[in-house]
């Protein structure tokens, strides 16, 4: 006879393991690389997206922060890598990569610092407040940012001195954006398994509780916006490299809003919901908005209402209740 | 002689013109069971809560084993032994009552802040955990969400985190606050089996739980100190019995 | 500009400002309810205004009566439809919900009508300026301070004078014990909702002068009622109209002197209220 508990004790041991599915989303990049070379830019776009989603999903999924400022550090790495390749001729990727990280994750630092101190509407206000700063700030630094026009044609170097992003075929972008959210993936997977990940959960579902118990709930919560800047900054970085360009538009609320809709339609604090939802969200813009930009406005609006009353863990909330139901009946 | 391990002086607290605290002495030591008993509003919450560090009192001292822990946050407090329960449940209910308990051991372990080895890998913890939940008679709920477990094991699991933190006062702010009276018996069990270092206070209205499990009991009334002494003379003390015994027998 | 025509256009945009937010402010006081489509109540109510005026010929002031009954009305359907199943969620299920329901009322408001500008036509009695003795300025931003003015003196009397208004103060500060008084916060909150988007349709069609009114404008000034309400403090009407006074006037200095990321110092400016003091200028700390 196995000791009470012990079935809940393997559960916890195996839950970081890595499971046959989780090598699906993988397999369907490399797959969609072959199928559809001729929407790589569309998919190196998606792929940034499910990086900043992901990002995000650290702060609001597991540690339970709502902000409506997180393209403040999209913006930020996406500008980084852009001042640095303008005006200091700066256009290696890969340490470009590296700069946006610290920048961003500097101004992650910093501002969680001073604004994780608050809370509900105000939390939003200030992240809000914080990110218009920036996107002011971008617009009137024009000699650096190139304010409204934003920078244009931009030029970087061969990744590893050998694969030149082409402007018009996007294969050596899309691998690199593929590459680049892998190594943040698997990071940020470690970390929601880890311990701190686990007392992020725990400041989620009760902060009185996660005081009580002595965690440092603030220093966790400063930590934790600083890897997810950081990370942002990446997927913003990764923007430039690959369009060769950036604009006010990395800063905006526009940005910031579709990635909590993004990460909120896929579910939230799941680790896929990143990936489900970036693809969902963005191959129905894709298809719909161009047509028909103000039918997809309310297609999208509906969506949102109906996953806020119905279905609050999302698609892959839809998906586990869906399994759990199956498998209630194959036990029947 | 026992040594004191918990000891407040002249504890004030007010919120703007509302005295919820006023010079407040009380002593816990080691291997203690002490009662707090007062009528709603007594200040007995507000108490633990300055404890711990929850609230900061406006007045007064909270030493711990001669220490003064006034101006220490809770973390600082908890790592040198105070834990408590609420009197509301405060669990994280989204997750399973082994990692409510995880949470706890780890953050005392010091590793809940290491960020690259899976908690799942971390077996000492994990172990720790289940030999708690054991004694506490929760080990075949450890793979269940707290918030689908019957509120009376919820209460379990309150004290089953707070014993996480292995400290040297525990706190319990009506651990039989909410649960139905054919449960009630598992959290007297489980009170009853606190290891005898632990020193405990608790809040508690139950008469019989009080008198049955305290060798010594304070009575609260606004904000104050009303009587003091072992559950034989607080059931002999007349203004008790007029203050709060009378009213407490007159409601029930 | 002198500094007294400054102060009067700086001081209209306010209290367009304060007509929008105060609603929202109560609302969100009470329940707590993060309701980022509010906006959309007031551009339904600009349109309903401008309509009212413009296909029915009614008169201005029947024009925003209309307005305030319609949105109102409207804005009880959607309350008890789909605010009320999230009063309890989470703030980020509130937020989403909220900004899908904008996305609709865009996307609505763009079928149904167009995506041009609207133009609120005023009758003969608004249009050019009145002389004061010591200036002219214009009649309309005259009678749009005066009507704010009133509104909020009403207002203000309404919360500090009446039994609603006592209800409504002691549920903002603390809904547990006003419940357990026997205050029906849920039907408070069920009126105050109706009311504060009546208003807004109200401001609306009153500011459409100086806000402008096309599909967009939920979005374009969401982070301005934000800005108002979380500056002026939760459920506080006179705390709300100060903030929208002085975010008026900010704003309209600003893009006089600095037409280029003169909104820097806004945001700036509430960034640093916000974090000096969470609950706002006028706010009580809560807790």
């Amino acid at each position: 006879m196995t000791p009470p508990g012990f079935a809940a004790a393997q559960a916890l041991a195996a839950r970081h393991r890595f499971k046959w599915w989780e090598v699906l989303p993988w397999v369907a990049a490399i797959a969609a690389f072959f199928l559809f070379p001729t929407y790589l830019s569309f998919g190196t776009q998606v792929l940034i997206t499910i990086l900043f989603a992901l990002s995000l999903d650290l702060v609001m999924g597991y540690a339970g922060i709502v902000t409506l400022g997180h393209a403040a550090f999209f913006g930020a790495g996406a500008y980084t890598v852009g001042i640095l390749a303008l005006h200091f001729g700066w256009n290696e990727p890969l340490s470009g990569l590296v700069a946006a990280a610290v920048v961003a994750g500097a101004i992650g630092f910093v501002s969680g610092v001073v604004l994780l101190r608050t809370q509900g509407l105000a939390l939003l206000m200030v992240t809000l407040c914080t990110m218009a700063l920036l996107e002011e700030s971008a617009n009137m630094g024009a000699a650096y940012t190139g304010g409204f026009d934003g920078m244009p044609g931009l030029e970087f170097a061969p990744i590893f001195g050998v694969f030149q992003f082409d402007p018009l075929f996007f294969r050596a972008q899309y691998l690199y954006a593929l590459a680049v959210l892998l190594v943040c993936f698997v990071l940020v997977r470690a970390l929601v398994y880890s311990p701190f990940g686990e007392s992020l959960t725990g400041i989620r579902e009760n902060v009185l509780r996660m005081h009580a118990v002595g965690a440092p709930v603030q220093r966790r919560l400063v930590v934790a916006y600083t890897i997810s800047a950081a990370l942002a900054g990446v997927a913003g970085a990764v923007f430039t490299q690959t369009t060769a360009f950036v604009n006010l538009s990395v800063l905006g609320l526009d940005r910031a809003a579709g990635v909590l809709i993004v990460l909120i339609l896929g579910g939230y604090g799941r680790l896929y919901g990143a990936f489900v939802g970036a693809v969902a969200y963005m191959v129905l813009e894709h298809t719909l908005a161009k047509a028909y930009p103000t039918a997809w406005q309310l297609g999208i609006g509906i969506v949102l209402i109906v996953v806020a009353l119905y279905a609050r863990n999302g698609i892959l909330g839809i998906a586990e209740t869906l399994r759990g139901r199956l498998r209630m009946r194959r036990a029947s | 002689m026992t040594a004191v391990l918990l000891e407040t002086r002249g504890l004030c607290k007010n919120f703007g013109a509302l005295e919820v605290a006023r010079e407040v002495g009380i002593r816990l030591e080691a291997g203690a069971r002490h009662a707090l008993i007062g009528p709603n509003g007594a200040g007995k919450t507000t108490l633990v809560n300055l404890l711990t560090g929850l609230l900061r009192p406006s007045r007064g001292r909270v030493l711990l084993r001669g220490e003064d822990v006034t101006h220490l946050t809770q973390a600082g407090r908890v790592k040198r032994g105070i834990a408590r329960t609420f009197q509301i449940n405060q669990l994280f209910r989204g997750l399973t009552v082994l990692e409510n308990v995880y949470i706890a051991v780890a953050e005392r372990m010091g590793v809940a802040s290491s960020m690259i080895r899976p908690a799942g890998r971390r077996r000492d913890v994990i172990d720790q955990a289940l030999r708690l939940l054991e004694t506490l008679k929760l080990a075949d709920d450890a793979g269940r969400r707290v918030a689908e477990l019957p509120y009376g094991r919820q209460r379990l699991v309150e004290i089953a985190i707070a014993l996480g933190l292995e400290p040297r006062v525990l706190l319990l702010d009506e651990p039989a606050a909410g649960v139905p009276g054919a449960e009630s018996h598992i959290i007297l069990d489980a009170i009853a089996a606190l290891p005898d270092e632990i020193g405990v206070l608790i809040i508690e209205h139950d008469m019989d739980l009080v008198f049955r499990f305290a060798q010594q009991i304070t009575v609260m009334v606004s904000g104050e100190i009303f009587a003091e002494g072992t559950p034989t003379e607080i059931a002999a003390n007349r203004d008790v019995r007029a203050v709060y015994l009378g009213s407490a027998a007159a409601d029930g | 500009m002198d500094l007294v025509s400054i102060a009067l256009g700086g001081v209209a945009s306010g209290m367009v400002l304060f007509i929008v937010s105060v609603g929202l402010s109560v609302t969100m006081g009470l329940m707590g309810f993060v309701n980022l489509a509010h906006g959309g109540f007031a551009m339904l109510g600009g349109y309903v205004i401008v309509y009212a005026m413009d296909a029915w010929g009614l008169p201005f002031f029947v024009a925003l009566a209309t307005g305030f009954v319609a949105v109102a009305a409207i804005s009880i359907v959607l309350e008890r439809l789909l605010y009320a199943p999230l009063y309890r969620a989470s703030e980020l299920d509130q937020v989403l919900f909220t900004i899908g329901l904008v996305f609709v009322m865009i996307a609505a408001i763009t079928l149904g009508i167009g995506p041009e500008t609207q133009a609120l036509v005023l009758p003969d009695w608004l249009r050019g300026q009145t002389d004061l003795g010591f200036i002219s300025y214009r009649t309309y931003s005259l009678m749009v301070i005066v009507a704010g003015t009133l509104l909020a003196i009403g207002l203000w009397l309404g919360f500090e004078r009446t039994r609603f208004g006592a209800q409504i103060r002691a549920a903002v500060d603390n809904r547990r014990m006003a419940q357990s008084l026997g205050v029906d916060v849920g039907r408070l909150f069920t009126i105050t909702f109706a009311f504060g988007s009546g208003l807004a349709a109200v401001g609306g069609g009153l500011g459409a002068e100086i806000l402008g009114l096309d599909p967009q404008y939920p979005l374009r000034y969401l982070v301005y009622f934000l800005i108002v309400v979380s500056v002026g403090g939760l459920g506080r009407v006179s705390g709300v109209f100060f903030a929208a006074v002085l975010i008026g006037i900010l704003d309209f200095v600003l893009k006089l002197y600095y037409p280029k990321g003169g909104t820097l110092f806004i945001y700036a400016f509430t960034l640093v209220v916000l974090l000096l003091r969470p609950q706002g200028l006028f706010g009580k700390r809560s807790g």
